[in-house]
């Protein structure tokens, strides 16, 4: 639901305060032209074409678009593009990709945490925040660390599931 | 068959999803998600993400009056803001584009109908009515020129109360109708007066359920790309992309060959995504005027107008000592907004049609009014009215078990139709199948029932508000509604390709719930090959047969059926084929882990018997049709559309159930409700991936729990609607729920070829039910209850506050 621009279409971008952003994402250093009021979220999806983040309210409330900004989860309609000047972001796209799944997207799909996966890069990004803070984590820290992603299809108890199984193999496998 | 999904029961190896990927799949196994790894790294494209040369983007200037006439509208100044394109107003918009047509008119069941145009032309009826339309470059630009737009209204009286609504001085939605009633729908068996006048007790309650509908986590989107030769391409966040199709001819004029729509990858439909908005044939009118493709997407806000389910039930109920019940008096008042061409309308009759329930009543006059009020128009929600009935008939159970002090599962037990007694016939459904009881018995033991009802005793005893909360849900699923775009069967093709790759094609459409994963099995299953060498292709209307989408939880009972039946068809032919070239007789053949193999142990690949029924004469000689391509049409045998001798019908032809159980505790000096403890039993027939109807049935209960306790669409004092975000419209977070068990039984429906019944809607109506009979039980020592939903903190405050002090 957010959009400014095709990529390589400058018409708007002329005539508004606007700003090169220089950051780092998925590894790859990329800069973009933006009218400065650009959400991040927009900046990833309009100009970088990254579309497997997701925004389902621009509001902050339902975590559709999270992704990691040098090393903190954040919701990226919530910030300006222009904050993240000089930052290192990871999109779902960074995490892993079909026949190299990220340990907690395998966990995903086989508890099946998710139906229709709108919401999913932002239940993946709270997932892997949680384990990388917590070995075992209690069902009430599970609980903690998903309240700020909704997911409408799946009632959350796969999606617990999932995030069960993810960290006993995180356990079971430390790197 | 019992499955029981809690940590311990998907630890179990045997169950595992990550073991059975690739191997040849039963009935009944856990294939994992397909296209799991392409939603999980976040290929998924949803229709945000479709990537148009041109693409320009549309935004909508709503009424910000319940009820005005339009005087004027300019729109000069908008026109020269940066980066527009154009604006339209609705006059512009008349000759355009003829009234948007009904999802299912109510002309059709012999009612009153109303037109609705993409853009409001002379009055507006509701808050958030589209009024005019601006297309820009960016979509900030657009919405930005909106403000820029001048529309001069003339403010007339309005109405958002249904019993207002109902008064004879009342303003009229439409000024040719002589009420706001529009239709009033009667289901009645037996003779009700007798029954009252004869039983041993009666009582009466008053019970509404409010406005809410399914938000989506993707609003809705659409994409008109009307290209020069004439072609109108149209992307859409559509459950239902044919006969969206053919709506879009009807109301811009056009040949239907000339459309094209392509349901994109949906997140999320729930009835949402049904058709009827205004704003569908809208972006094709503005990509006419602009030659470019025009984007709308839905805001957050924009979503929250949408309503579904606001009803009031006036119900009474006849009853012996032993808890027999005798008879149901209901009359059900539905606030269904500005009516719109939408698909809500009809949740008003489900509501009504759904009594008694799942129980043996033989005495009931229930009656349904569908009021228009200046609300924004309803469209479809998961529940469709049958969460409305259960609500009424489960609360009323419940007020029976306590009236004559029985245990509320004894109640049910005394009144379900006992499973000998199927099909069963109420005046408007021929239920297929049920046992009841059976589900009752593993809910029982499942949420510790006996142990709960101890635990109450004690925890009360402490003075603090502790329920037990019990439910039956009874679910009419697969509709076929004749007459307008919206049938109970449905098409498939199964092609196979020289590699012996499997192709489905299908008119069932997937908002997101994997019933393509369903019907790859059952076509794999049926030819022997492994579930990952078939692709099932569902959304594009140049791809997929004619078909009526997603909706009432059908996906699996005719996208399945229909399949299967084309995959039958096609395995004869191979096995004509192999015959020939293994020497053995056809029948004989077994198909299995992509082999064909005789009966003296010759086999042949799967693949290669493919390959030489298109590259070897020899192979075909029996064949009158070489092809390997089949498309059959499917719809289940339980569809009664001819009354029989006693007047009756049957519109849905299949009837999952589950049966409930919560505990809940109320803060006594707050109201709120805090969810203890969830376990839920579902019979959706016979199951072809456990994983996806337990993924279906977890959804709908928190969907359910989320509108018994917090989500809700109110409107203020001025006809505007209160809530825009997620920060009004309160949906369930992990926090708010506990650990929810749930079980299966499975009883197949003996009407449909597979014997599913059909899985996705059900869980929602027990789940309301259940939770607003756990917090009642909690609130018993009291004295009151709580009949207002949602029961959120403030509303169950209220009724703690109408106790008697002690």
């Amino acid at each position: 639901m957010s959009t400014t621009q095709p990529p390589g279409s400058a018409h708007a971008h002329d005539e508004l305060p606007s700003s090169t952003v220089t950051l780092i994402v998925n590894d790859q250093p990329r800069s973009a032209r933006c009218p400065d009021r650009t959400l991040l979220v927009e900046l990833i999806r309009d100009e970088l074409g990254l579309f497997g983040t997701h925004a389902g309210c621009l509001n902050g409330d339902c975590g559709a678009c999270t992704v990691n900004v040098d090393g903190r989860i954040t919701k990226s309609c919530l910030v300006l593009a222009p904050a993240a000047e000089g930052t290192t972001i990871t999109t779902v796209e960074g995490l892993g990709e079909p026949g190299a799944l990220h340990p907690v997207q395998e966990a995903f799909w086989e508890k099946d945490g998710f139906q229709c996966g709108f919401c999913l890069p932002g239940q993946l990004f709270a997932t892997i925040d949680l384990l990388d803070h917590e070995d075992a984590p209690s069902d009430d820290d599970i609980r903690g660390a998903l309240a700020g992603n909704i997911c409408r299809c799946t009632g959350y108890q796969k999606i617990i599931d999932s995030v069960r199984c993810a960290a006993e193999r995180t356990a079971r496998t430390p790197d | 068959m019992t499955l029981t999904h809690s940590p311990a029961a998907t630890a179990n190896p045997d169950l595992d999803p990550g073991q059975s990927a690739g191997s040849n799949v039963e009935h009944g196994e856990r294939v994992r998600r397909k296209d799991g790894d392409l939603i999980l790294t976040g290929r998924g494209r949803y229709l945000d993400d479709i990537e148009l040369p041109r693409l320009t983007h549309a935004a909508v200037l709503r009424s910000p009056h319940p009820h005005a006439r339009i005087i004027s509208v300019n729109l000069d100044a908008a026109l020269r803001m940066p980066g527009v394109v154009t604006a339209l107003s609705g006059g512009q918009a008349m000759p355009l584009a003829g009234p948007v047509p009904h999802y299912y008119d109510p002309a059709v069941a012999g009612e009153r109908t109303a037109e609705f145009r993409c853009l409001a032309v002379e009055k507006v009826l509701y808050v958030g009515q589209p009024v005019a339309a601006v297309v820009a470059e960016t979509l900030h630009e657009a919405e930005a020129a909106l403000k820029f737009i001048e529309v001069d209204y003339e403010v007339l009286p309005f109405v958002t109360d249904e019993l207002a609504a109902l008064e004879p001085g009342a303003p009229r939605i439409f000024e040719d109708w002589d009420d706001n009633v529009l239709i009033r729908s009667a289901f009645a068996e037996g003779d009700t007066d007798a029954a009252f006048a004869g039983a041993a007790h009666t009582l009466r309650e008053e019970i509404r359920i409010q406005r809410y509908n399914t938000a989506p986590m993707e609003t809705r989107g659409y994409i008109a790309t009307w290209g020069l030769d004439g072609v109108l391409t149209f992307h859409g966040s559509s459950q239902n992309p044919h006969p969206l199709r053919s709506n879009l001819a009807t109301s811009l004029g056009v040949p239907e060959t000339k459309i094209r729509v392509v349901a994109a990858r949906l997140g999320g439909g729930f009835g949402h995504k049904f058709h009827g908005y205004p704003e569908e044939p809208l972006v094709c009118v503005l990509s006419k005027i602009v030659g470019r493709p025009v984007q709308w997407l839905e805001t957050r806000s924009d979503s929250m107008l949408v309503g579904a389910r606001e009803m009031v039930h006036h119900i009474e109920v006849a009853f012996e000592d032993d808890g027999e019940i005798v008879a149901w008096r209901n009359l059900i008042h539905a606030n269904i907004g500005a009516l719109g061409s939408m698909a809500g309308w009809g949740m008003s009759f489900v509501a009504g049609m759904a009594f008694p329930g799942p129980y043996r009543v033989k005495n009931y006059d229930v009656t349904s009014l569908a009021i228009v009020t200046n609300k924004a128009p309803w469209n479809g929600a998961r529940g469709y009215g049958k969460e409305s009935a259960a609500l009424a008939i489960e609360r009323t159970v419940d007020r029976v078990a306590q009236e004559l002090g029985l245990d509320p599962v004894q109640v049910r037990r005394r009144n379900f139709i006992p499973s000998d007694e199927f099909p069963y016939w109420t005046a408007a459904k021929r239920l297929d199948s049920g046992n009841y009881d059976g589900v009752m018995d593993k809910v029982v033991e499942l949420a510790g029932y006996d142990a709960l009802r101890l635990e109450q005793v004690s925890v009360r005893g402490e003075g603090r508000l502790f329920g037990v909360g019990v439910a039956f849900e009874l679910t009419p699923e697969g509709g076929d509604f004749p007459g307008d775009l919206v049938r109970g069967f449905d098409t498939s093709t199964v092609r196979v390709d020289p590699s012996g790759d499997v192709r489905v094609l299908t008119g069932v459409t997937s908002p997101g719930t994997g019933n393509e994963t369903g019907i790859a099995q059952v076509v794999a299953r049926e030819l022997g090959v492994s579930v990952d060498t078939v692709t099932v292709y569902q959304g594009d209307t140049d791809v997929s047969p004619y078909g009526y989408g997603n909706a009432s939880s059908r996906s699996m009972n005719v996208g399945g059926g229909s399949a299967l039946l084309a995959a039958r068809d096609v395995k004869e032919r191979l096995a004509l084929a192999a015959g020939v070239l293994m020497e053995d007789d056809p029948a004989a053949l077994t198909f299995a882990d992509g082999w064909i193999t005789t009966t003296n142990g010759h086999r042949m690949r799967f693949s290669e018997v493919a390959r030489a029924v298109f590259t070897q004469s020899i192979a075909i000689p029996a064949m009158n049709q070489p092809q390997l391509e089949s498309t059959r049409t499917y719809g289940p045998d339980n569809l009664l559309h001819v009354p029989d001798e006693h007047g009756r019908v049957s519109p849905y032809p299949t009837y999952p159930n589950s049966g409930h159980i919560a505990s809940v505790e109320v803060d006594r000096d707050t109201g709120v409700v805090r969810l203890l403890s969830y376990a839920a039993v579902d019979d959706c027939g016979t199951v072809i991936n456990p994983t996806m109807v337990e993924g279906q049935f977890f959804g709908a209960i928190v969907m359910g729990i989320g509108g018994a306790l917090w989500e809700e669409l109110p409107y203020d004092n001025s006809g505007r609607p209160v809530a825009g975000t997620f920060k009004h419209y309160l949906m369930p977070r992990t926090p708010d729920l506990p650990e929810i068990r749930i079980g299966s039984q499975v009883t197949p429906s003996p009407f449909t070829i597979l014997g599913t019944k059909g899985a996705g809607e059900g869980g929602v109506a027990g789940a309301v039910a259940c939770i607003a009979n756990a917090v009642n039980d909690a609130l018993r020592p009291l004295g009151v209850t709580a009949h207002q939903m949602p029961l959120s903190g403030p509303r169950v405050l209220e009724a703690i506050n109408t106790a008697v002090p002690l």
